[in-house]
């Protein structure tokens, strides 16, 4: 018990350490986003000595930019954790570490949220008569009580989910099942009920009629897997450029460098080499003899000097290898840049995912120093895998495979363009039923779209961001969309689009006119903008720590097996310098 | 190649010249990040409204037993006689047995003076700048009761002009409130008389409250309310018209401080016309039982709403 405190302690602390570590991009980035919140902070402040005053909010439009934004936030949330859905119940690989970073995701995303819902209220510093049990909760009445309940739930299901994950892979060992996959599928069933008590928050409001529409919920849920998706698929480019070693061009394709590159000695595999295996691999050991024996019959063990290659990217022939001794890394070229896809020491396998599928490899593997590594055809493999405790550690780690690939961000794509076609779809939805019909109710959605009495604030803001969702969903549908040039366009047209739809888009014009037809438009003060800033740069400095912390993790560079060998290096995660290669 | 980053030392082949470079950088950076920490929360050193640790501690106003009540009040009065240089007297006034308040209004012969709004300042101590008021009263065209087609600045020197009616709004004391039951904390209730009041010292300021009201009934403080010591109310009530604090919501409360101890409300009072009937419902000889009774038409604002107010417009013709 003790000792796993320790274990765990140690854990975050060498993780934790790793938000100080970088490059010179890395603390530039940092430095901005930390000014950033130094002036949303400084806004804040201000903000907590006067009051609500120095916002552009009144009392005929008492929710502005913060709820707006909250409101977009909670979008995300819920989107970034759907990701689940296509790996554990359609089994697709592909998506299986953008899990970990969606779900990552949807942690600073509510973070933000909470953030957003505490600047906006009027006594902060009673913020205790909330909790429940200490205050007065109007639970299940107020469904603001609900909201504080569902956000805080999901932030911890998914805290529990992602550390969870993270920590085992950090011991090297698999997951166990049920403690995560009970809380993912609460957590998928948790996501769309945040998005949804979010929309009753304002659909049940009778005296509002343009928010009082059973269409709001699913506008919600397809706008937010509209914008949520498309946040990810540009997070986890970034992601993929920060953690590419090199442009492709200069890398000198893999070792061609004098005296590296070649394929290792080889000789053939003895029983002793399975018992060094069985060091590193204690499953191994569940093995009868009789299967080692009949395992044996052409392996190989290469003995590889640093720089040495074991398998190229694109090569298709059936072996699967178990690293024995020294380090091998993992490289994939991808979008013109090479990158590090993960580190593996002894007691570690690689190539057997395109050996057992019989596809093109998807990475080079390369010793990284001096290695012994054992080299078994895909049979040798389904032989050790139909010992029960064999298989269940080879296809854990290979669901845990660091893959950013292409074809994981086009599943993200289809994701989004169904999303955004369902959106304008529900969108077109309420504008006829708010416009044909004409009735007295109809006054909010004309100010929003035409202007009312000479006042039409939003009216550009709404077009914009029809245009946006409009020139974004023709763009998903056309095959153009699958270059990623034009997908990241595509990307930045939803979420701006939906930003403004949802955000400024539903939760102003819900309070113009007021309830007893007075005009009076809203404009978010400066104070107020930056305190939004603050917010969003917070959001991203959390993001950024939490990716910092994961990827080395997940490629297997900060692991428990390397704990004494101090110092996880500079270059370890960030960006190298070309030089190195 | 890369060179193996396991087992190289983070600080490896640094002289000791580098390091202690390294380390004074270091300190440089977290110095002046302290600076900028401090800087960026300078605003808080004029802090507006900031609460003792009696009121930050304050349990809800259900929940006080009569002895705690006693110490709340008295440490409200000595607040308000610090800040007002005038000792109020703070009543913790509760709803009588057998009462139900209704308010009847007659839109007939409403003028539209405003007098009431001016009234209800004066009485229940609301923030003069920025400007609170519970009454709004707007003017509509003759035959239509379409709000969208108010008019919230016409000219109360002009008044009563041709063609036009006017109607006073404030809180309808919903027997059906929306504003309680969206309130998060239970900061609002309604009260066995039918009054729905706020606690001050709860309300967290989301105001979601005003966002659910049909009526525009709720105001937010959203700075510290200012009133003009020499127009400060001193008879005050715990629910009513005590002075509020920057970032909480206030509404009509009926008066409670003159209401519960047998008095008009202070916009019935003024009304030069009489058009402001107010009164106890379930006593059948009250003057708002006989309007109920007698009238044959009268208007619940936004009734398809089904909020049931206890507020009811009626004309003489």
């Amino acid at each position: 018990m003790r000792q796993a405190v320790r274990n765990y302690l140690v854990f975050l602390w060498r993780s934790g350490r790793l938000a100080f570590v970088g490059d010179w991009r890395y603390y530039a980035w940092m430095g901005v986003l930390t000014v950033f919140c130094l002036l949303g902070l400084n806004a804040y402040a201000k903000q907590f000595a006067n009051g609500l005053i120095v916002t552009g909010m009144s009392d005929e439009v008492s929710w502005g930019v913060y709820i707006a934004n909250f409101t977009f936030l909670v979008g995300v949330a819920a989107a970034a954790v759907m990701m689940v859905i296509p790996v554990y119940i359609y089994n697709n690989e592909e998506l299986h570490d953008l899990v970990i970073f969606g779900e990552l995701l949807a942690v600073a995303a509510i973070l933000m949220c909470l953030a957003f819902v505490t600047v906006d209220l009027g006594r902060p510093d009673r913020f205790w008569h909330l909790i429940p049990g200490i205050g007065q909760f109007n639970f299940p009445a107020s469904m603001l009580s609900w909201d504080v309940i569902v956000l805080n739930g999901y932030l911890l299901l998914n805290v529990h989910i992602c550390g969870y994950l993270l920590y085992c892979r950090y011991r090297g060992r698999a997951p166990a099942k049920w403690f995560y996959i009970p809380f993912v599928f609460v957590a998928i069933v948790w996501a769309v009920s945040i998005h949804t008590v979010t929309a009753f928050l304002y659909v049940g409001l009778g005296g509002r009629p343009f928010w009082n529409s059973a269409i709001v919920g699913p506008r919600f849920l397809a706008s937010a897997f509209t914008a949520g998706p498309a946040l990810i698929i540009l997070a986890m480019q970034v992601v993929r450029r920060v953690t590419a070693t090199a442009p492709a061009g200069d890398a000198a394709p893999l070792g061609r460098e004098a005296g590296a590159g070649q394929r290792p000695k080889s000789r053939a595999a003895a029983l002793g080499d399975l018992d060094l295996l069985a060091r590193h691999l204690a499953e191994l050991s569940s093995v009868s003899e009789e299967v080692r024996q009949s395992v044996l019959a052409g392996a190989v063990v290469l003995e590889a000097k640093a720089g040495d290659i074991f398998l190229r990217q694109g090569e298709t022939e059936k072996l699967i290898f178990f690293v024995l001794k020294g380090r091998v890394v993992v490289k994939r070229e991808e979008g013109g840049r090479l990158r590090i896809t993960r580190s593996l020491g002894p007691g570690e396998q690689f190539g057997e995912i395109s050996a057992l599928a019989g596809t093109p490899r998807t990475g080079t593997a390369i010793a990284e120093e001096p290695a012994l590594v054992l080299s078994l055809s895909a049979d040798s493999l389904r032989k050790l895998m139909s010992v029960p405790r064999m298989n269940k550690i080879i296809r854990s780690r290979m669901s845990e495979r660091l893959l950013i690939a292409d074809r994981a961000l086009m599943t993200l794509r289809s994701i989004v363009q169904v999303s955004m076609l369902i959106n304008v779809f529900l969108l077109a939805n309420e504008v006829f039923k708010e416009f044909y019909s004409g009735n007295l109710h109809v006054a909010s959605s004309k100010y929003l779209f035409l202007g009312l009495h000479g006042h039409h604030a939003l009216v550009p803001w709404i077009w914009t961001a029809i245009v946006f969702n409009l020139a974004a969903m023709v763009l998903l549908v056309l095959p153009v969309s699958r270059s990623l040039k034009w997908l990241n366009l595509t990307c930045v047209l939803c979420i701006v689009g939906i930003w403004i739809e949802k955000g400024m888009g539903l939760v102003i014009p819900g309070f113009i006119p007021t309830p007893l037809g007075e005009m009076v438009e809203y404009r978010p003060s400066l104070n107020e903008t930056l305190v939004c800033f603050g917010i969003w740069a917070f959001g991203l400095l959390c993001y950024t720590v939490f990716l910092r912390m994961s990827v080395p993790i997940l490629q297997g560079r900060l692991a428990k097996a390397n704990e004494g060998q101090a110092g996880f290096g500079v270059s370890g995660a960030g960006p190298q310098p070309a030089a190195q290669l | 190649m890369p060179t193996p980053t396991f087992n190289s030392h983070e600080n490896e082949g640094q002289s000791a010249d580098g390091l202690s470079r390294r380390s004074f950088l270091r300190s440089a950076v977290a110095a002046s990040g302290l600076a900028a920490l401090a800087a960026s929360l300078a605003p808080l050193r004029h802090l507006n409204d900031f609460p003792t640790v009696d009121q930050f501690l304050q349990k809800y106003y259900k929940e006080l037993t009569p002895e705690e009540m006693a110490k709340v009040l008295k440490r409200i009065e000595d607040e308000v006689e610090r800040e007002y240089g005038l000792r109020p007297h703070v009543r913790d006034l509760k709803p009588m047995n057998g009462v139900e308040f209704v308010y009847a209004l007659n839109l007939t012969r409403c003028i539209g003076c405003r007098k009431c709004v001016h009234a209800c300042v004066a009485e229940n101590n609301q923030s003069r700048t920025p400007e609170i008021q519970y009454i709004r009263v707007v003017r509509l065209p003759h035959g239509s009761l379409d709000l969208e087609k108010a008019e919230h600045n016409y000219n109360p020197e002009m008044v009563p002009e041709e063609g036009y009616f006017y109607m006073p709004v404030q809180c309808q004391q919903c027997k059906n409130p929306p504003c309680v039951k969206v309130c998060p904390v239970h900061a609002t209730w309604q009260e066995a008389d039918g009054i729905t009041v706020i606690d001050y010292n709860w309300c967290i300021g989301c105001r979601y409250c005003a966002a659910a009201c049909p009526y525009w009934a709720r105001h937010f403080n959203f700075t510290k309310p200012s009133i003009p010591k020499e127009r400060l109310n001193p008879d005050m009530a715990y629910l009513g018209n005590r002075p509020r604090y920057q970032g909480v919501m206030e509404k009509c409360h009926f008066c409670v401080q003159r209401t519960r101890v047998g008095r008009y409300p202070a916009c019935v009072e003024v009304c030069p016309v009489g058009a402001r009937k107010f009164g106890n419902v379930l006593d059948p000889e009250s003057e708002v039982s006989y309007i109920l009774r007698t009238k044959r038409v009268f208007v619940q604002l936004k009734e398809e709403l089904g909020t049931s107010p206890r507020f009811y417009y009626y004309f003489d013709v």
